[in-house]
């Protein structure tokens, strides 16, 4: 790629970067006990907080908690399931104007995560409705990676319950890679 | 399923330098399946082995998730019903699939005060033969004690 073509790249990435990703999303439905069982006896976590009432009244949470890492599941966009594997796996469809489809644009169609990390500011409880906002963090400088060349894309999610309180924060970084440049000269 | 199950750790029984009991979790098809559903995570990636495979990956794989759901668990199942997962800070590798069993290890850090509580800092590692699936921290406290 050009110098100057990968400027114009940057640049239109650079844009992105402090702005919302996306629209902020409300939960489809409230923390609820159905969704945490479901949980509970996909992961055959026993913590008995998440399940049992009276055990969980005797700890410090005073009651059924959600398994923390439930944290994104509750404002998991609904998905659409026909055609969910030609959109690559995107649950509904995505707009044009974003980075991540700048870059796929442009030919960095790979996608790899590469870090996740999770915050919590309190366990949520049944009732609490979530609400999240997402903010582009930062886009790197192009690398030359072990798949190709390509950007790390960073994203932070700041969830939010029905006073507005932060309960919650995950950052997300993911490597958009063009697979054709793999073992391209450094 | 016992009083075992229901004992918390004490803060003054936790010390750097801990390692925490190690947990292997035999991943099948079934298990990613059932993760990636009960986080509500409809990619195909995590349910159909031949999209997966046609994106280059050498089976369906675990969802992010369901990895973050796990380490939390390894946590608390040490830590015991009075902890609080403050942080889960991971990065990703090699991705967790059917047939490879996943070995989750992991060691007390760092330890502090904060107000009547005591922050435990874990080291964790959750690895399979094609390497690490996730390394790093996972911030817990309990109750002084």
């Amino acid at each position: 790629m050009a110098d100057d073509e990968l400027d114009t790249l940057r640049a239109r990435l650079e844009e992105y970067v402090g702005k919302p990703l996306g629209p902020s999303a409300e939960a489809p439905d409230e923390v609820n006990l159905p969704m945490i069982r479901h949980w509970v006896d996909a992961l055959d976590d026993r913590n008995p907080v998440y399940l049992d009432e009276e055990l969980a009244a005797t700890t410090r949470f005073g009651g059924i908690v959600a398994p923390p890492a439930m944290l994104q599941a509750w404002t998991m966009p609904r998905p659409q399931i026909e055609g969910i594997a030609e959109r690559g796996g995107a649950p509904g469809e995505m707009g044009s104007d974003n980075p991540i489809s700048v870059l796929d644009e442009a030919g960095y169609v790979g996608t790899l995560a590469t870090n996740s990390e999770l915050e919590f500011e309190r366990y949520l409880r049944p009732g609490d409705r979530l609400k999240t906002s997402t903010e582009l963090e930062s886009i790197s400088n192009r690398k030359t990676t072990a798949l190709g060349q390509g950007y790390f894309v960073t994203w932070i999610t700041t969830y939010t319950d029905g006073q507005d309180e932060v309960v919650g924060r995950q950052l997300f970084r993911i490597l958009k890679f063009d697979p054709a440049t793999i073992g391209a000269a450094r | 399923m016992t009083s075992e199950r229901n004992r918390s750790k004490r803060s003054s029984e936790i010390a750097v330098g801990d390692e925490l009991p190690p947990f292997d979790l035999p991943v099948t098809s079934t298990l990613i399946v059932a993760g990636a559903i009960a986080s509500r995570d409809f990619m195909p990636a995590h349910h159909d082995r031949e999209f997966a495979v046609a994106q280059g990956a050498p089976d369906m794989f675990m969802n992010i998730l369901t990895t973050n759901g796990y380490v939390s668990r390894f946590i608390t199942d040490w830590a015991g019903p009075e902890s609080m997962v403050r942080r889960i800070a991971i990065r990703l590798g090699a991705p967790a699939i059917p047939g490879q069993p996943l070995r989750f290890s992991g060691q007390v850090a760092q330890t502090s005060r904060d107000g009547d509580e005591c922050v435990i800092e874990v080291a964790v590692r959750a690895a399979n033969e094609l390497g690490d699936h996730a390394t790093g921290t996972v911030v817990v406290s309990l109750p002084l004690a």
